[in-house]
């Protein structure tokens, strides 16, 4: 994610000393210590989930009967789950899940509706009317709601479940970007790209696109948190990740409240390596708003 | 204005057309259906006949288009036809859930509006305070925490701490109030404080921004009381945002009623949609599909209005 906010802003970092991206990062930290905690919450997943087979204690799918239900220990430091599995490497290994669902998701959802919205702004008339109507439809089902029915109809599995979050992701993109895309239309050089004949979608691809980068990055990282919230109720509702896969939400599930009195490790850390994903993403999204609009700075 | 209102109404009706369209052909592309299920769990060998039979009852082998029509034509008389699976009428089965969901949306609303206003005050009162701190870091973990996890840590700490837990079934309000809340209550407040979570930092921005409007340091000018600015020149300036907000943030009430009625195991809307949807219980998840859009487009139109009735500006365009 440091990248992508040196890519948005390499303008600036191209004066100093150091290299660009890394002076902008140093920068972000300083202006907005919030923002880059939530940075570092990321970063720590992101690591997390890549290094899993190498710093998890255990392998997060296989059961062992003898160990079932123990409490945190120097051999299971979050204890042991009803099948026995050690659930630090389940917490571990269920980062890898969310990132994969949450970035997968996040970016097609957001890609699609920067797609569509801005087409849709470009071409206008009729079609924009059309496209602009369906997307209404779409947005008159609640997220999850919309999530659950494409569920219902392509079934559980981890490819499902980032199609099921994909799909609500785009009519909400597609609305924010058709609104900046409009005012793009009509900028000269739109025009005169059009003057010179390049085709429509050179013109949407390669002109207009391009300009909506602010408002995409901003909900590409509003998305993240709110996919992998998502995921979690989805696995939670056992409609998600099927087991034995290890997924947050679906380690909150069943034996978790079962036992909630008997071993409340099982209900306590899953949940808090959901709401601590979310939140760093949150901050980090938050505060990355606040560096790329520049409408919403204050001072 | 009645104008503005009649045009908006009558642009609800191809939406929710379209809703209806969308939901019943997205269910019938999925493969399975409700009398492959209902026979799966029975575990005996049943006929093919005795399956068609059974679709052939349900309406299953009709056209699609046919299908379409008598659900449209049912409608229409305000008849949403029989759950496949139960076989009782759709509209008993929500009847009898439907107190149960609508007094939960009510109460997490409440909840909301009673935190997320005071709080939202108050921090941009304090801007750059530690309240303010405070207050955005509790809503942005509103955000992040999910209200299932919310709820299990409810029933966790009231297991724990008192070896107690609230009751099971439902009792309607007039019944035994009492017995009523103490059920309801903390459903409210998981779903609740999540819901408060935009809302507080919508009133927090409103409230900012609001005072640093002429009018105010007019007020100030004047010598007017602090308290007599705040109530009467910032807040009800600092609403109409906020108000919006709320109902435009009720997606976030159904889901998370979706996922609470789960944890807490109250058997209202949002378990039976669960429950259709596993099912493939066609016509109620049909039917629920079409309720919730219908109420989540009726908030937003009547938040339409709302707002139009509250700034003239937009009244008069």
């Amino acid at each position: 994610m440091a990248e992508a906010v040196g890519t948005a802003a390499d303008v600036k970092g191209a004066k100093g000393s150091l290299p660009g991206w890394l002076e902008i990062s140093l920068r972000f930290a300083q202006q907005r210590p919030l923002g880059a905690a939530g940075a570092v919450i990321v970063l720590g997943m992101a690591l997390a989930a890549l290094l899993a087979d190498i710093i998890a204690p255990g392998d997060p799918q296989v059961s062992n009967y003898a160990l079932m239900l123990r409490p945190p220990s120097a051999e299971h430091w979050l204890g042991t789950d009803s099948f026995g599995r050690d659930i630090l490497s389940r917490i571990i290994y269920g980062s890898r899940t969310a990132l994969l669902i949450g970035f997968t998701s996040a970016f097609f959802g957001a890609t699609l509706g920067a797609v569509i919205g801005v087409a849709s702004a470009y071409f206008g008339g009729r079609v924009d009317l059309m496209v602009q109507r369906f997307m209404d439809i779409l947005l008159s089902f609640p997220l999850i709601i919309l999530a659950l029915a494409v569920v219902a109809i392509l079934g559980t599995g981890t490819m499902n479940v980032i199609l099921a979050i994909t799909i609500p992701m785009i009519p909400r993109c597609a609305l924010v970007t058709r609104a900046s895309a409009l005012a793009i239309r009509e900028t000269p050089y739109v025009t005169a790209a059009r003057a010179m004949g390049f085709s429509h979608t050179r013109i949407i691809f390669r002109h207009m696109l391009p300009n909506v980068m602010a408002p995409y990055l901003i909900l590409v990282t509003a998305f993240l948190g709110q996919a992998i919230l998502l995921e979690a109720s989805l696995s939670f509702l056992g409609l998600g990740v099927a087991e034995p896969t290890a997924a947050w939400g679906l380690m909150l599930r069943g034996a978790a409240v079962e036992f909630a009195e008997r071993a409340p490790w099982m209900a306590i850390f899953p949940g808090v390596a959901i709401s601590a994903a979310v939140f760093g993403f949150n901050l980090f999204g938050d505060s990355l708003r606040d560096a790329l609009d520049p409408k919403l700075r204050m001072g | 204005m009645q104008r503005y209102i009649l045009k908006r109404f009558l642009l609800m009706i191809p939406t929710l057309f379209g809703v209806a369209v969308l939901v019943f052909l997205l269910l019938r592309v999925a493969p399975g259906d409700v009398v492959e299920l209902k026979y799966a769990g029975v575990g005996a060998f049943v006929s093919k006949e005795a399956m068609d039979q059974e679709r052939a009852q349900l309406g299953l082998d009709k056209p699609l288009w046919r299908q379409f029509m008598d659900w449209m034509w049912g409608i229409a008389r305000f008849d949403f036809g029989t759950s496949m699976w139960t076989g009782r009428p759709i509209t008993y089965e929500i009847a009898i859930r439907l107190q149960l969901s609508l007094q939960l949306a009510i109460m997490a609303t409440v909840v909301a509006v009673l935190l997320s206003i005071p709080l939202g005050t108050i921090a941009a009162l304090r801007q750059d305070t530690w309240v303010d701190y405070v207050v955005r870091v509790f809503s942005i973990a509103g955000l992040a925490m999910p209200s299932f996890w919310l709820g299990i840590l409810m029933i966790l700490g009231m297991l724990i701490f008192f070896r107690w837990l609230p009751p099971m079934f439902f009792t309607p309000f007039w019944i035994d109030p009492w017995a009523n809340l103490s059920q309801l209550i903390w459903p409210a407040l998981a779903v609740g404080y999540r819901y408060s979570a935009v809302a507080t930092r919508m009133t927090r921005s409103a409230v900012l921004e609001v005072l640093r409007e002429d009018y105010i340091r007019t007020a100030r000018a004047k010598g007017l009381w602090e308290k007599l600015i705040l109530t009467r020149h910032a807040l009800k300036n600092a609403m109409l945002p906020v108000v919006t907000v709320i109902g435009l943030e009720f997606a976030f009430l159904i889901g998370g009623l979706v996922v609470t009625e789960q944890v807490f195991n109250l058997n209202g809307i949002g378990m039976l949609f669960v429950e259709a949807i596993t099912r493939r219980d066609y016509t109620m998840t049909q039917a629920l599909v079409l309720l919730v859009s219908f109420s989540f487009i009726v908030v937003n139109f009547v938040m339409d209005i709302v707002y139009a009735w509250l700034d003239p500006r937009i009244r008069y365009q």
